[in-house]
Order: C-alpha cells, then sequence, then structure tokens
C-alpha cells in the first residue's frame, strides 16, 4: 500500500500517512491542476502534481514507491491533457519521484529553506527531462531554461513551502 | 547479472519503469496511434472530482456575489438613486430652458418681421389672486415707459392691455376678463363688433346681427376702432354661433392661449403691423406652425429685405428679465425713447 511507510537505510524518519491519503491528495492535485486551468493562465505557473509527487518522495524516503507515485501521477497527467501522447509527464516524474526519494533518504527536508531549494531544483531537473523527451522522442523544439520557468520554479518553490506545511498535518503520528 | 539486479533493485526498476514508458510513447509515436482507452479511463476517473469542483466553486462564488458581495450594494443604490435623481431634475431644467428658448425664439422672429412697430418684450410674473379676473403681471414697468391702454400681443394674436402700471411691473387686463372689450371684425366679411370676456373662459363677439352669416372657424382680428390696438392683428376664431335677442351669440376662441402665457410684447404705439407676406393682406400674423418654422430658420427678413442674424434666445432671455437700471437708462426696446406712444396712455376705450 501506498499509504503504509517503509523504513530507510538510514536513521532518518520515515513519516506514516493514513490509509488512502497519498492516493486521495495525488487525485486531488490532479483534479485541481484541471480545474485551475479554467480559471486562467496563472495557473500555468503551477504544477500541483509535481509537487504532490516531490513531497511524498522525501517523506515516504522510499525510492520504489516514490518512482511508482511519480509514474502513476505522471501517466495520468498525459492522459487528461491531450497536446502530448502518453508516457512523457509520466517518464519525467518517475525520474523525479526516484530522485525525490533517494535525496530524501540522505538529507533533512523538514526545514522550509531546503524544502525550497529542493523543490526549485527538482522542478529543472523535472523540466528538463520534459525538455529531453520532447526533442529526442518526438522531435520537439522545448527550452531547457527560459525566465518563464525561473519565474515558474521560484513561485512553485515558495508554494511547495506552504503547501508541504499544510501536508505534513496529513501524517500519522507515531 | 541476477545478482546485479537484485543489489540495485531500485535503479533496475527504475530502468524498466522509463523503458516501459519509452516504448509506449514509441508506440504512439511511430503508429500515430493514441492510446484512447487509457486516456478515456483517465478522464473517467477525473471529470467527477472536476465536475464536484465547478460545482463547488459555483456555489462558492454564487454565495459571495449574492450575498457578502452585496454589502455596498445598498449604499451604491441609494447613491445612483440621487445621482438619477438629480439628472432627472438638471434634465426638466434643462427642457423648460430650451422650451423658454423656443418661444423666445418665436417672440425675437416676431418681432424683427415687423420693425415700424415699436414693442418691447415681457416676462410673466404672475396673475390675478381672483379667480374671476383674468389679469397678468409683466416684469415691465414705469421705469420701462410702459402706459394704460398699451396693447399686449403675442406672434399668436391678442392677449389684453395695461391696465395698471406700477414702476417695475405692470397689469394686463386678458380679453377674456369679463371688464374687456376689443373692437373687432369678421376678417371674410370686415362686419364689426365688440370682442367682450364673458363669465366663462372664452370671450363672445357681440353686437352682430342674427341675420349675418357666421359659421365656426371664422377668422376674427381687431377693427382698430378701439384706439387701443392696431387693426389686423387676429383675436380668435368663431367657435359656435347661435341666434339670441337682440343679437347672435358668438363664442371666440382666442387666438392666443390665454392660460399659458409665460412672454409677451408689449405694442408702444398703435402703429398697424404690416403683413408678412402680400399674400398676407388679411394679417399681419402667420400660423402658429409657420412661426415655429420660422423661428428654426436660420435669420428672418427685415423690412427691408436684408437678411438680419438670428439672434440667440438667450439675449432675448437677458433682455427681458434684464431690469432697466432707472428711468433715463435705455430700456431694450425697438421705440425710440424721445418717441411718445402714439396711443394716449389715458385716453379711454370706447368698449372699455
Amino acid at each position: 500500500m501506498l499509504s503504509t511507510g517503509a523504513h530507510s537505510d538510514s536513521n532518518i524518519e520515515v513519516h506514516r500517512y493514513y490509509s488512502g491519503t497519498v492516493l486521495i491528495v495525488a487525485f486531488l492535485s490532479l483534479v485541481l491542476q484541471a480545474f485551475l486551468h479554467k480559471y486562467g493562465r496563472w495557473a500555468e505557473l503551477l504544477d500541483l502534481p509535481l509537487l504532490v509527487t516531490i513531497y511524498f518522495g522525501v517523506s515516504r524516503r522510499n525510492p520504489v514507491t516514490g518512482m511508482f507515485l511519480g509514474a502513476a501521477i505522471g501517466l495520468l497527467q498525459d492522459a487528461v491533457g491531450h497536446a502530448y501522447p502518453i508516457g512523457m509527464y509520466g517518464i519525467a516524474k518517475t525520474c523525479v519521484g526516484y530522485v525525490a526519494s533517494s535525496v530524501g533518504a540522505r538529507i533533512d527536508t523538514e526545514h522550509p529553506v531546503s524544502r525550497f531549494g529542493l523543490v526549485f531544483l527538482l522542478f529543472h531537473f523535472h523540466q528538463a527531462l520534459l525538455a529531453i523527451i520532447q526533442r529526442a522522442l518526438l522531435n520537439h523544439s522545448a527550452p531547457f531554461f527560459t525566465l518563464q520557468l525561473l519565474l515558474d520554479s521560484l513561485v512553485s518553490a515558495a508554494l511547495a513551502v506552504i503547501l508541504f506545511a499544510l501536508l505534513d498535518r496529513l501524517r500519522r503520528s507515531s | 547479472m541476477p545478482d546485479i539486479i537484485s543489489r540495485h533493485r531500485p535503479l533496475a526498476l527504475l530502468a524498466g519503469l522509463i523503458l516501459l514508458q519509452v516504448l509506449l510513447l514509441a508506440f504512439q509515436v511511430k503508429r500515430e496511434h493514441d492510446v484512447r482507452l487509457v486516456r478515456y479511463w483517465a478522464v473517467q476517473l477525473l471529470t467527477p472530482g472536476e465536475r464536484a469542483g465547478t460545482w463547488s466553486f459555483s456555489k462558492v462564488s454564487g454565495i459571495w456575489s449574492g450575498y457578502v458581495g452585496l454589502r455596498d450594494t445598498r449604499n451604491e443604490n441609494q447613491r445612483l438613486k440621487t445621482e438619477v435623481e438629480q439628472l432627472r431634475m438638471r434634465n426638466r431644467e434643462l427642457e423648460s430652458r430650451a422650451a423658454e428658448g423656443q418661444r423666445l425664439a418665436v417672440l425675437m422672429n416676431f418681432r424683427e418681421a415687423h420693425p415700424e412697430a415699436p414693442m418691447i418684450a415681457a416676462q410673466v410674473i404672475g396673475a390675478s389672486a381672483d379667480p374671476t379676473s383674468h389679469i397678468l403681471f409683466i416684469n415691465r414697468g414705469d421705469r420701462d415707459r410702459i402706459r394704460r391702454n398699451l396693447p399686449v400681443i403675442s406672434p399668436d394674436g391678442v392677449i389684453g392691455k395695461i391696465v395698471e402700471v406700477f414702476p417695475s411691473s405692470a397689469q394686463v387686463l386678458l380679453i377674456n376678463d369679463k371688464e374687456s372689450g376689443v373692437g373687432a371684425l369678421f376678417a371674410g366679411t370686415r362686419t364689426h363688433g365688440v370682442v367682450k370676456g364673458s363669465a366663462d373662459s372664452n370671450p363672445h363677439m357681440e353686437y352682430i346681427q342674427n341675420d349675418e352669416k357666421v359659421q365656426p372657424g371664422q377668422s376674427i382680428l381687431t377693427s382698430g376702432e378701439d384706439r387701443i390696438f392696431p387693426k389686423d392683428i387676429p383675436i380668435g376664431t368663431v367657435e359656435s354661433a347661435a341666434p339670441g335677442n337682440p343679437f347672435q351669440v358668438i363664442r371666440v376662441r382666442p387666438a392666443a392661449r390665454l392660460d399659458r402665457l409665460e412672454e409677451v410684447l408689449v405694442l408702444m404705439s398703435q402703429q398697424q403691423l404690416a403683413p408678412n407676406k402680400p399674400e398676407e393682406a388679411s394679417s399681419a400674423f402667420s400660423s402658429p406652425q409657420n412661426r415655429q418654422m420660422r423661428a428654426s430658420q436660420a435669420a428672418p427678413t427685415s423690412a427691408a429685405g436684408q437678411k438680419t442674424p438670428n439672434r440667440k434666445p438667450a439675449v432675448i432671455v437677458d433682455a427681458i428679465k434684464a431690469k432697466p437700471p432707472a428711468s433715463g437708462a435705455g430700456a431694450p426696446q425697438t421705440e425710440p425713447r424721445d418717441n411718445p406712444p402714439a396711443t394716449a396712455p389715458n385716453s379711454p376705450a370706447p368698449q372699455q
């Protein structure tokens, strides 16, 4: 079960969540992402499924769980959008989930500053993967870095600090 | 090999997962074949959530706009109502000014069409408190050289005569007052009589023999015999005629709207008004419709046949409303100051 925690090899605490929490939050992030797009282009600044992938990756600290969660969220995100073939966001978020879980198992990700930095970096990592996939597999010219992406990453990182603090409340007390 | 995989199980899983998705991508790109089933189930999965989100959002926004957002609506409504009232008042004021301007334009055109007759424009400032008498007060008086028995007319016809003069106002006896009498004649037959006021609001034409043929609608003009009104000014038309003893009972409909007077002209002499056109020999006055049309035209023709610029009604308003400074100062009238009125101020009218 995704909601049951797994112990990492290190001494860093692994957080557990109530049953179904991960699925519900992941589902809500997809719904909200699709829903917010109706209300203006400002919603494009946010990638809530990415933030949820990162959060549960670093919290669970299990690369396998993180990559599967990322793959599921990414594939659903691909499926509900029609811009790209299914698999593009899936691959990117699979990698992000894996990296987030691996990083979460090694460093402290509870501090807001470390969360901000981690989301900022993973956002660009995710974007770089998307650009590579588009260039290599779809023959599209996608940028690796733009000022808009920088702004998006800063906004997402700032929002992640708030969102992660809210999601922390869903943890099961040990 | 299996050892390596089991040792790096997460990495192997990652590679496998990515490979699967790359193959999925390749399948879609290569065959140009969309995996509609996946999309279908994904949409089926997410759509209820989106629908619920939209419903909740519309409810919340409905509550906001229907209740919370209406907080200031009451004040705004009050402010708008006040603004509407102010605009209505302003509109009424402007309409009143426009109507006044039209009336004054008619007066001005009439005055300019008859430069031979000295006349002065006056504003009606009041009426008699006695409901049985038909008397008006005008804002011209002794300071404007208004004298008793001067005729008062409008572009429509005869109104009455001055009966009392005060320093800055004067009293006008209307032709429908029972004390009033005007020398009159029928425009067609030139039969003479007297138009006198009566107990009702309309005057009567008297001293017309029963054998005289009188038709409703027949025009009645001043005869000039009363030595007050110049000859051939419209008094009105026959409204009804019936045999009487010893004379016919003829009700007259006044040409001027005596109940709606706001501006009048006081003739400063009994000099006859020249007709506007040769074909209008019977009258120096034209129909109200024609006068309205003439008022809207650019420039009236003077007696000399030259076009005179049409003065703005506002100038006439000023001319009427402005009080002359003193008896020695110039009053806005067409008659020269050294030229006294042709009619003796106190000369009695034969039929009054």
